[in-house]
């Protein structure tokens, strides 16, 4: 299967409305915590691999030149991957497939967006092309929901039950924020709260929503040699899967979702995972809207199609669950879209090496990682174990 | 340790293109692949070089992007810089998981605004910008540096676009397509003193494609599949002013390709080079940086003939970026090319001399703020 890659670091900023720190900074205070988690220095560092939302988020295109000094990347190689919001992922591929390689013996991978700065909805409109589809988009929330409608409809779920679904699992992914020291929003919130929230676009609430965060984060890749040398417990990557389907929204169907069914499918394959609702302990999902988590786990195999409401409601996915979800608070409690995919990869890798803190999940050996991108088109897997 | 080779290569003319991004995109593709009779479910990855929304009006490109270049559900990615996107694939097929890897860049420049409002975004919003700082301005600075710190004349300079320019007469891809002499060049509008308009690049469209394969998958695809054999990436300073425009990243690039590539006399051991070079001078300075010629020597390189298309190490055969310059794939345009001068299938722009190692060079940023530098080998 080739050469073996883990991480061996990682870094976090605390994620939130950052106006105390200018942008590059605030990808330094993720690149320091990060070599700092991992105990090497620049100096170690063979290759760096940058990702950001497009330019129109950044407010400077090609960001890689702006944080060359913040990254410590003047005189290395770099290289820019980006696949809009699934970005997390696809950066932490490519650190992993440049070690894999043999061209690096360790690759520091670095996502960020300050999202205080620029304008999120506005950016998520110009994905849309100019001609038909841009001038009936509205932004994330209007794509979302469509495809939340269009979920519940196929699978005929009971509008009721699929709002309490919903809000089960924004009063779980808050509870969770709190043990998150990094975490946006940390907030206790009720189930009332939820239901009489602000409506966004039908039937999604303010508090079916992420919020939009400033933060970065920074991973660590090295061979396996390197690893055993440098790292008292590195986190293997066990498997990784990206898969996209059409441009054009109306082209594919948003209720089976072929991008994250079969982008989850290629790692299992890899890893050797046959049920992953069993042999999962832990899960960190792309979830800046709530009733989308429920579309993830049936794409994802941890439920029968059209299922995902029955298994929320009876608390399978619960930090004391059968598979905990999201420990972290996930996407929903912090959203700088250029991070929150290596963040979700960051989180899987900590629960794994029994470094999550607060919100560590008892004995968590295997993990999966995930981050959605452009308009519902990408999706990207990676998954994490304790042992090779 | 595992190897990787170019095993077929398809690309557009760089002229404007009258089909959309996707279709234009998907042409190639499927040409590409007839040439190496593969079916789009028969490739192990797909990966898009291309730039966002000052590219392209759309943020996100790889979203447009995926459908032409026969990425749906398939495993892939995307590289902000076509160059980037050439290494990525290389990695693929380098870490054993996958045999074959298609690598295509895309742009069309005739459906966008002009480079420099576009690369002026290359810098930060408070103190660059408003300046008016972008890509030809810090070209200007760099020219006039160069002039003075070791008397180049820029008579030497505007050779090079004669020479490209000539060149490019014999690439059917070729988007400037015009015989100039150098007193057309000097005689050309100062568009930022000392830079006159034949001597910076035009905006082009193109998309190129190149076929990756593993050793055993490429000996079976391709009768003479082009080797990976060097590559060096450097990355300088975001400030200009920060930086010795003069003194880049281009060498501790260089160096790296070299050494991975074994070559320690480049002007010796390269057969052609196909070097990024949107100002004409910037071939000179380039050249002096990859060691083909000494430091401030670029003048009395091109004066001795060395880098014509019958010299002894022809430099842009192809016409070069001052001929084609779809910006974020012109990268993917050199090394593609390159591998045309080892395939001896570069046609009429195909060097008399036998071509064993090929070097391609991409930059892009201001005065070459980050450089990759790839060595081909038959």
């Amino acid at each position: 299967m080739g050469n073996a890659v883990a991480i061996i670091g990682t870094g976090q900023t605390k994620h939130g409305r950052r106006s105390d720190v200018c942008y590059p900074d605030l990808v330094r205070e993720a690149v320091t915590a990060a070599l700092e988690d991992a105990g090497i220095t620049l100096k170690d560092i063979d290759g760096i691999v940058l990702g950001t939302m497009p330019s129109m988020m950044e407010g400077v295109s090609s960001t890689h030149f702006y944080f060359a000094e913040a990254m410590g990347s003047v005189g290395k190689p770099v290289l820019k991957v980006e696949t809009c919001g699934s970005t997390g992922q696809s950066i932490g591929h490519c650190g992993f497939f440049w070690v894999a390689s043999g061209m690096a013996d360790i690759v520091l991978v670095v996502g960020s967006e300050k999202m205080s700065e620029g304008d999120g909805q506005a950016t998520m409109t110009t994905v849309f092309d100019p001609f038909f589809q841009r001038t009936f988009a509205a932004g994330a929330p209007g794509v979302f929901t469509m495809q939340s409608m269009e979920w519940m409809y196929r699978f005929k779920i009971p509008e009721e039950k699929g709002r309490e679904a919903a809000a089960r699992i924004s009063v779980s992914n808050h509870d969770n924020a709190m043990d998150n020291p990094h975490a946006h929003i940390r907030t206790r919130v009720t189930m009332e709260d939820v239901k009489n929230a602000r409506i966004i676009t039908y039937p999604v609430r303010l508090l079916d929503v992420c919020p939009a965060s400033d933060g970065a984060c920074a991973v660590i890749f090295a061979t396996g040699e390197k690893a055993r040398k440098i790292c008292r417990k590195p986190a293997w990557i066990k498997g990784l899967g990206f898969r996209g389907e059409e441009f054009f929204y109306g082209e594919s169907d948003k209720a089976i979702w072929m991008s994250a069914t079969e982008a989850a499918a290629e790692a299992y394959r890899q890893a050797g995972i046959r049920n992953p609702l069993k042999e999962l302990d832990v899960a960190e999902i792309y979830n800046p809207f709530t009733y989308q988590e429920m579309i993830f786990y049936e794409c994802f195999g941890f439920c029968p199609r059209g299922e995902a409401p029955d298994y929320v409601l009876k608390g399978t996915f619960l930090k004391d669950g059968e598979l905990p979800c999201c420990p972290s608070g996930g996407t929903l409690c912090s959203n700088p879209i250029g991070a929150t995919g290596l963040i979700r990869l960051a989180e899987a890798a900590l629960q794994v090496t029994g470094k999550a803190g607060a919100r560590q999940v008892e004995g968590a050996k295997l993990a999966l990682s995930h981050a959605m991108g452009g308009v519902d088109q990408f999706n990207g897997v990676t998954i994490v174990g304790s042992e090779l | 340790m595992q190897r990787v080779a170019i095993t077929h290569v398809a690309q557009s003319s760089g002229m404007e293109s009258k089909e959309s991004l996707m279709d234009f995109t998907y042409r190639v593709n499927k040409e590409i692949l007839d040439k190496a009779g593969l079916k789009r479910r028969e490739v192990g990855c797909i990966v898009a070089g291309s730039a966002d929304i000052f590219h392209s009006g759309l943020s996100c490109a790889n979203a447009f992007d995926w459908d032409g270049i026969g990425a749906f559900l398939k495993e892939g990615s995307r590289a902000e810089e076509s160059a980037f996107s050439f290494i990525y694939g290389c990695m693929r097929i380098l870490s054993g998981r996958y045999e074959t890897v298609l690598v295509t860049a895309l742009v069309k420049g005739s459906e966008n605004p002009d480079n420099d409002p576009i690369t002026s975004f290359y810098g930060d919003p408070f103190y660059l910008r408003p300046v008016g700082v972008n890509e030809s301005v810090v070209a200007a600075m760099q020219m006039r540096q160069y002039l003075e710190r070791y008397g180049v004349t820029e008579e030497q300079c505007a050779k090079v676009a004669v020479k490209n320019l000539g060149n490019a007469l014999f690439n059917p891809y070729a988007d400037r397509k015009r015989r100039v002499s150098l007193e057309d060049v000097m005689a050309s509008e100062r568009v930022y003193d000392p830079l006159k308009a034949l001597e910076c690049a035009p905006k082009s469209d193109g998309v190129v494609a190149v076929l990756l394969a593993s050793e055993e998958r490429a000996k079976t695809l391709s009768k003479k599949p082009v080797w990976l054999s060097g590559y060096g990436c450097s990355m300088d300073h975001f400030h200009p002013g920060d930086r010795d425009l003069l003194k880049g990243q281009l060498p501790a690039a260089a160096q790296r390709a070299y050494k991975m590539a074994g070559i320690d006399d480049p002007g010796k051991q390269i057969d052609v080079a196909e070097v990024c070079e949107p100002y004409a001078f910037q071939e000179l300075l380039w050249c002096e940086h990859l060691g083909f010629c000494g430091e401030g020597q670029g003048g009395r390189w091109i004066d001795s003939g060395m880098p014509l298309m019958d010299g002894a190490l022809p430099v842009n055969p192809s016409g070069g970026v001052l001929a084609t310059n779809p910006y974020p794939a012109r990268g993917l345009y050199r090394i593609a090319e390159a591998a045309l001068q080892i395939k001896e299938e570069a046609g009429e722009h195909q060097v008399g001399k036998k071509v064993r190692t090929a070097l391609a060079h991409s930059t892009h940023g201001f005065g070459g703020q980050c450089h990759s530098v790839v060595i081909l080998s038959a």
